[in-house]
């Protein structure tokens, strides 16, 4: 466990807190209620597991499942305990119970890789306990001692005898539940850690799964949002009479952030939507554009008298800079970055009387229920999420904006809607990965130590945008909105002024040994909304961090590998996974003629990942050919899922890398679809090899932490191929 | 009216004629697995065969469809008949969210239709129209490989009819 993740996971639980205040109260539900529908005759020990008389094994899923494989992950840790084989539990996404809390959080959502981590333990406990109820109850049915009784692939097995589950169902409802039964030790695992086809791929591979933009409902009418090209602008007027006249179009709808054209078709409305004429007044977005918000960066860096707040002061700080044998100083960019989630935003809602009915994809089931509250003005308890599949979520879903344009439809037009967000609507409206300018200091002993590690850091911070959408959805109901709203613009100041927010200078300091540190970050923000973006702060503190290690190994003349393994000495499993890269990849061995090697490591959710990249330069163009990365993520539950998520964040991350750029014109984002905002293709993907460090440690997290190492990696392999240190993303060489 | 078949049934709408078929495919016959990503072509998610190639239809227009046969993934395989590339997805896992998966299956198989044994670059040429957000490039294209081989290997088995051996019979 390293303190960035410590630090993060406390602030995620203080950020709970005084987002919420709440929790209690969120929903109307009593700790005696479960958070599913009661089958007859069904035993239904806890709000996670159901099951039935005739030996159906219901598990309600509590995360969200956007790719990152944790339906296969918990369900199987279901499986382990409950002694069933995996593939026979029908699995269902749970809607809004307190019991669904993830516990890290402190609150009902999906983020911050941490779904394993987290309920590693308390999703085993239920299971066992169920098991043992079941076990319980079949020793009084059948008369037997029950350590005569064995649980094993779903049957209760007794003299040679098996019974299925369901035979002791009723008996099971009627005692009470075993608390804290024993877990199975590694040793006994025969689910957890084995290689298995994920449980969700045959939906995915057959048009089945289902997506909340395939959610149906009767009626349903579609809705298509027209939003303000420079986000926050407030509508002066608007002029719909050409769009009405529309073929299929029956509504226009004002919205707090534009006009809605409701139609029977999307089509429909998307034609007719083309249609309505906008007036807006104009934000203070309007006033920056690229240009000035870099110029701007770099001042505030420059300018010394801004101070910015402390977010790392160990040792004697940046004071014995200038003493050491080398200082090496550089200064490194990244952009605004999209989401981009392949499908695009969407929420459907059906309104009957006072009750509202939610369907969407979402990481937060909680804030979709509270957007439908707060926005669409119903009582908590006549609020039901469906939650469906997530089309990609990378931190994208569930701020609630998207359940805030369809409440407010589907309640003003009395109609059940669906609105679909066009690939522009998605891109130009998301919550961006902020950019950040950044001094890199660094003073390097004769014989290659790190003494000072100093960053000062400007840019926007993440939590005052995400506060101002979760304050007002999770809020408890009874407060005030103005009140409600009011609080939700706190964070700003907040961030600006008092408390240095964790997710901007995550994993810029932590992986090193240096022994006197000093991190800063100034805030500075044009306005443009902000977001988690897979991986957060470490998506572009890690190409930093990474980046800059080799030019202080370059300076003192040290191998990069070497240079890392000397200055992480208190950082064992980032040590491992190092090792093991460069044994894997054959660092410093000879690599076809123009290919190079760059090396990164970084530590970030809990897991530590090294990758090596092996690159070749061809004009201007960047070829990278092969990521091999090595994870010490604790635990396994599913290897094949680990290797997945691995690569999966390499490509995500090597997007960003060689084209990942949102710029704005006068505060309009310019990107707006695939070919001014490309994403890799096939015949740009590497080879990649994932290796996994043997550990049993407590898991944690594997869908955020293959991302960030993977910019530096190629950055450094470009430096080594070219000659061009390139401290700026998306990496061009000129 | 626009009349064409989708997979394998003849069928009939009355509809806006500059509907793309996606829409008409998803939201007026109620097939879900095909899906909308980008509106422009760019990103393959609502790939069909139409006659047989694989089209991106979030940008075609239905009335451009009268008389053709499209097929969509429901078309393709279901459950319990699983197309080789299907079978091949699923034993290899390669769906991550799931979400650009049918286009991808779509694409593919078009390309094996035409071609039984492509090289790495014949199938980038083919795939590269398909985006997956997810990075599952490399678990599609070790899929296909293997669903090809599958469907290459019955055939291989079957004695090859040649018309110059057949003994004509007077």
């Amino acid at each position: 466990m390293n303190k960035t993740s410590l630090t993060r996971r406390r602030f995620l639980l203080s950020t709970g807190a005084i987002a919420t205040g709440l929790i209690v109260g969120c929903s109307t539900a009593t700790a005696k209620t479960k958070g599913y529908t009661a089958i007859a005759g069904a035993f239904e020990p806890n709000s996670f597991i159901q099951i039935t008389a005739d030996n159906q094994v219901i598990f309600y899923l509590p995360s969200s499942e956007m790719g990152q494989g944790i339906l296969d992950g918990l369900t199987t840790l279901i499986a382990e305990e409950l002694r069933v084989d995996p593939t026979i539990i029908d699995v269902r996404h749970a809607s809004l119970h307190e019991d669904y809390k993830n516990p890290e959080m402190g609150m009902q959502g999906t983020g911050g890789s941490n779904a394993t981590r987290a309920q590693f333990l308390p999703i085993r406990q239920a299971a066992a306990d169920t098991a043992a109820a079941i076990r319980n109850a079949a020793a009084r049915q059948l008369n037997q001692p029950v350590d005569k009784l064995l649980l094993a692939n779903g049957h209760v097995t007794v003299d040679g005898q098996r019974y299925g589950f369901g035979d002791f169902v009723a008996l099971a409802s009627t005692m009470p539940i075993p608390e804290n039964s024993p877990l199975r030790s590694p040793e006994q695992f025969d689910q957890i850690g084995r290689e298995r086809p994920r449980l969700d791929t045959l939906a995915k591979s057959t048009g089945t799964a289902i997506f909340g933009i395939d959610a149906e409902v009767e009626n349903l009418y579609r809705a298509v949002v027209v939003r303000s090209p420079v986000l926050g602008a407030a509508l002066q007027s608007f002029d719909a009479s050409v769009a009405l006249k529309q073929s299929g179009v029956v509504d226009v709808v004002e919205l707090r952030n534009g006009v809605a054209v409701v139609a029977q078709s999307y089509w429909q409305a998307r034609k007719a939507a083309a249609a309505v004429e906008l007036v807006w007044d104009t934000p203070e977005l309007a006033l920056w554009s690229s240009d000035s918000i870099y110029k701007g960066f770099t001042e505030t860096l420059n300018d010394q008298s801004q101070k910015g707040l402390e977010c790392c002061e160990e040792g004697e700080g940046d004071k014995l800079l200038d003493q050491a044998q080398h200082v090496v100083e550089a200064d490194y960019y990244a952009p605004y970055l999209a989401h981009a989630t392949m499908e695009p935003l969407n929420c459907t809602v059906a309104v009957e009387g006072d009750s509202c009915a939610v369907y969407l994809g979402t990481q937060s089931v909680q804030a979709s229920a509270g957007a439908a509250v707060y926005y669409g003005d119903f009582d908590a308890d006549k609020v039901k999420v469906h939650p469906a599949f997530l089309g990609g979520g990378f931190g994208r879903r569930g701020l609630g904006d998207d359940v805030a344009e369809a409440v407010v439809i589907a309640k003003k037009t009395g109609r059940n809607i669906q609105v679909v967000w066009s690939r522009e609507d998605d891109m130009s409206n998301d919550f961006y990965r902020p950019a950040a300018l950044v001094r890199m200091q660094a003073g390097v002993s004769e014989q290659g130590v790190i003494e000072t590690w100093a960053v000062r850091r400007v840019g926007p911070n993440v939590m005052d945008h995400v506060l101002d959408q979760w304050v007002d959805v999770l809020a408890p109901d009874y407060l005030n909105k103005g009140f409600v709203d009011w609080l939700s613009k706190l964070g700003r100041p907040l961030f600006k002024r008092f408390i240095a927010d964790p997710s901007s200078a995550d994993g810029i300091y932590a992986d090193y040994d240096a022994p006197n540190k000093a991190v800063r970050h100034v805030t500075q923000d044009p306005g443009l909304r902000t977001g988690f973006w897979r991986s957060v702060g470490h998506s572009s503190n890690a190409f930093f961090k990474e980046s800059f290690i080799d030019e202080l190994a370059q300076r003192a003349g040290i191998d990069e590998l070497q240079f890392r393994l000397a200055n992480m000495q208190n950082n064992p499993r980032l040590t491992k996974a190092t090792e093991m890269v460069a044994a894997k990849a054959g660092w410093g061995k000879p690599l076809p003629e123009g290919h190079f090697h760059g090396l990164a490591s970084h530590s970030s959710f809990g897991s530590a990942v090294a990758q090596i990249a092996e690159v070749s330069v061809e004009g201007a163009k960047i070829v990278v050919h092969k990521v091999t990365a090595a994870i010490d993520c604790g635990m396994v539950v599913n290897p094949g899922i680990v290797r997945d998520q691995v690569e999966g964040g390499i490509m995500y991350g090597l997007t960003a890398a060689l084209f990942g750029e949102i710029t704005l014109v006068d505060g309009v984002v310019q990107q707006s679809n695939f070919h001014n905002y490309p994403i890799l293709r096939m015949a740009d993907a590497p080879e990649v090899d994932v290796y996994i460090v043997d550990s049993q440690e407590h898991p944690e997290g594997v869908g955020e932490p293959g991302l960030p190492p993977l910019a530096p990696a190629v950055a450094n392999a470009v430096f080594k191929a070219s000659g061009q240190r390139l401290r700026n993303l998306p990496l061009r060489l000129s | 009216m626009i009349n064409f078949q989708l997979n394998n049934s003849p069928v009939e709408v009355d509809l806006d004629p500059d509907t793309p078929l996606l829409w008409v495919v998803r939201d007026h016959f109620k097939l879900k697995g095909s899906k909308f990503g980008c509106g422009m072509g760019l990103c393959g998610a609502c790939t069909m065969h139409v006659n047989g190639e694989a089209v991106r239809t979030c940008i075609l227009p239905v009335s451009a469809v009268q008389g053709a046969v499209i097929t969509s993934i429901e078309g393709l395989g279901q459950a319990d008949n699983l197309h080789p590339l299907q079978q091949a997805w699923v034993e290899q896992s390669v769906a991550q969210c799931g979400y650009c998966q049918s286009g991808q299956l779509m694409s593919a198989s078009a390309l094996l239709s035409k071609n039984p044994n492509p090289s790495n670059a014949d199938i980038e040429a083919a795939m590269n129209g398909n985006i997956c957000r997810c990075g599952t490039y490399s678990k599609i294209k070790s899929a296909i490989k293997s669903a090809a081989q599958a469907m290459r290997a019955p055939v291989s088995m079957v004695e090859t009819f040649d018309p110059a051996n057949v003994e004509v019979k007077q």
